[in-house]
């Protein structure tokens, strides 16, 4: 098949294509060296956790932003991917380094198989089947006889992620070489994923996507096969929160039951989702990191008031300007330094 | 034989509070289409509101009750009129008003109250029914939600506005050329699902601790008894209510109190999954 984006616009030059990516090029080396340039402790797993909170968001954006299937099942993903990387752990000795992978396509592999027969129907039973399956999950992983096997509510817990390097190294260097491992290994996995995020929902296969969202009788009638659209986009979106989960619980044992709660692995996502303006993936992953940095920010500002703070904020958002704001920023500043500044460097 | 009678005794109780409770979330979900994810919040907020003004405030007991119904009730129209009723245009966004809607309550309670269980005063004694001691306080609650049911149902089958709720439930185009205004008929039902989670919450509180997060489960098992009986059919909520209600007490009483909490949710995965429209529900 030809792609249509071919078609329609003129090849872009070298130049062009080198200044387009350039802003992107400049931020992420700004904060991949932000390690090096003495950021230390706290700040620097908070940027972990947000950079692996970052697939979670792309995830969310890429089949329920441009499906407006909404996935609330997200935990139900993170959570089996967390469980089995740390019940491989417990139970075949398997070091964390290796079972990432595995454990990731293992929670794919199931997530998929439970959604398949809700993918057919339309409507709202999809968001509420994929509700309820995290509170099952976590109902069953602190109930009695297999809270035994699974840790109950005191999870369970292991050596972290890179522990093994970091045992041979002087005392006074394990805490920053583990920080500063796990903040380049998840930096790196953000930024993949978010490339080829970006290509797929810029791509022909992406549009399918949006058109489901937009009318999905329509969508059939044009000849898309919207179950296999569906399907590949709910694949490729859960394999990206089971990494997620998978890159969390080896970076942050112990593993409990919490990773299934919608407060804690849904809410941030959505947030920046919707912040961001659903389906642009610029938008939500911007937004990703504004709000998780300036929710950590605010805890000394206002303390548990933040999060009430943050749910008025989603609520206005998403009945004033469902279509984000994020993005509708970024536009904006592309076009004034697109104007201001490339202008005196040699035009378009 | 022993369990038999507890199952049937306590399974009865607890389908009646199930459906009362239920019910006042399958009107919303009936006539807008759209579930509620905050009516569990509501739940949670008569239990804190009865607590303040009863405990901390010294107010007589039916003048409490009273005034926390009446709070809840407005509470419920407000959330309808600002998260939901605007987000019918674009439905996945009631999903994420609602849900922010019930963490504003449950943060707010927790910063307020703190994570200590909160209950209210039982209906003092007890009686022994067919060998088993029941308190006096399940008497009172079936009392009260018998009379709940058969006043929801009257109202939706004898009423001229409980018909257009129906109506509007069916079809929501077709009731409009009817000259049914459906936002009107939205209204309604708003209040009285506030009513209704009210009354339950007042009704259960007693018997269950209350927390922050206690709105939850609740909600669920509303979710899980609507979904299974068919969205908008107030019959099937009935019968799934009984069904939901007695399984979850059969299991509570062979297999242990830690599971019953998960095996409903998964009779309701395996309902949604085979029979997608509910069981008593018709496909649209």
């Amino acid at each position: 098949m030809v792609e249509v984006s071919k078609l329609v616009f003129a090849k872009p030059s070298k130049v062009s294509k080198v200044r387009k990516i350039l802003p992107f090029l400049t931020v992420v080396s700004i904060y991949l060296t932000l390690p090096a340039i003495g950021l230390r402790g706290f700040w620097i797993d908070v940027l972990t956790r947000v950079n692996i909170f970052l697939l979670i968001t792309l995830s969310l954006d890429l089949y329920s932003g441009t499906t407006f299937y909404l996935n609330l099942g997200v935990p139900f993903t993170v959570g089996v991917s967390a469980y089995t990387l740390a019940l491989l752990n417990r139970y075949l000795g398997v070091p964390v380094e290796y079972s990432i992978l595995p454990s990731a396509i293992t929670s794919t592999i199931f997530s998929f198989t439970i959604f398949i027969p809700s993918l057919r129907v339309r409507g709202a039973y999809f968001s509420i089947l994929s509700l309820l399956l995290p509170i099952i999950l976590a109902g069953l992983v602190t109930s009695q006889p297999f809270s035994l096997y699974l840790g109950g509510e005191g999870g369970i817990s292991y050596f972290p992620l890179f522990f093994s390097y970091a045992r041979a190294l002087p005392a006074g260097e394990r805490v920053f070489f583990l920080q500063a491992s796990h903040f380049y290994l998840s930096a790196a996995v953000a930024i993949v994923a978010y490339i080829i995020c970006y290509k797929i929902a810029y791509s022909d296969f992406g549009f399918m996507m949006r058109s489901i969202g937009q009318d999905e009788l329509l969508a059939e009638a044009t000849g898309i096969n919207t179950f296999r659209v569906k399907l590949i986009g709910f694949i490729a979106s859960s394999f990206l929160s089971a990494l997620a989960g998978a890159l969390y619980a080896a970076m942050r044992p112990p593993i409990t039951a919490d990773i299934f709660v919608p407060a804690n692995t849904l809410v941030p996502p959505l947030t920046a989702v919707i912040l961001g303006g659903m389906g642009t993936i610029v938008g939500p992953a911007i937004a990703n990191y504004l709000t998780l940095i300036i929710y950590e920010i605010l805890w000394g500002v206002l303390g548990s008031w933040r999060i009430i703070l943050y749910m008025c904020l989603l609520i206005v958002l998403v009945l004033l300007r469902p279509q984000g704001l994020i993005y509708y920023l970024y536009l904006k500043m592309k076009q004034v330094f697109s104007v201001r500044i490339f202008k005196h460097l040699g035009g378009v | 034989m022993e369990e038999l009678k507890y199952i049937t005794i306590f399974g009865f109780f607890h389908s009646l509070t199930y459906l009362v409770f239920s019910l006042g979330f399958s009107l919303v979900f009936g006539v807008a289409r759209l579930p509620n994810l905050s009516y569990g919040a509501l739940y949670v907020f008569t239990g804190y509101v009865t607590y303040t003004l009863l405990s901390q405030m010294g107010l007589d007991v039916i003048l409490a009750i009273a005034a926390s119904i009446l709070l809840t009730a407005a509470i419920s129209l407000l959330i309808g009129e600002f998260a939901i009723k605007p987000a019918i245009k674009f439905p996945v966004s009631v999903f994420i008003t609602t849900m922010a809607v019930a963490y504003i309550f449950e943060e707010y309670f927790r910063i307020q109250m703190g994570l200590r269980p909160v209950t209210l005063p039982l209906y003092p004694g007890t009686t022994v029914l067919i060998d088993v001691p029941v308190s006096n306080h399940w008497f009172l609650v079936g009392i009260i939600s018998s009379i709940m049911i058969l006043a929801l149902l009257l109202f939706l089958f004898k009423t001229n506005t409980g018909r257009a709720v129906r109506a509007v439930a069916e079809n929501w185009e077709e009731s409009m050329r009817l000259g049914i205004n459906p936002l009107r008929v939205l209204r309604t039902t708003f209040i009285i699902s506030g009513v209704y989670a009210a009354l339950t919450g007042i009704l259960l509180t007693p018997l269950k601790a209350l927390t922050p997060s206690g709105g939850w489960t609740p909600l669920f098992t509303a979710f899980a008894v609507v979904v299974m009986g068919g969205i908008g059919n107030v019959l099937g909520t009935v019968a799934a209510s009984f069904i939901y209600g007695f399984t979850e007490q059969l299991i509570i009483y062979t297999l242990g109190g830690g599971i019953a909490r998960v095996v409903p949710l998964i009779l309701i995965v395996l309902v949604l999954i085979i029979r997608p429209h509910g069981l008593f529900g018709r496909g649209e």
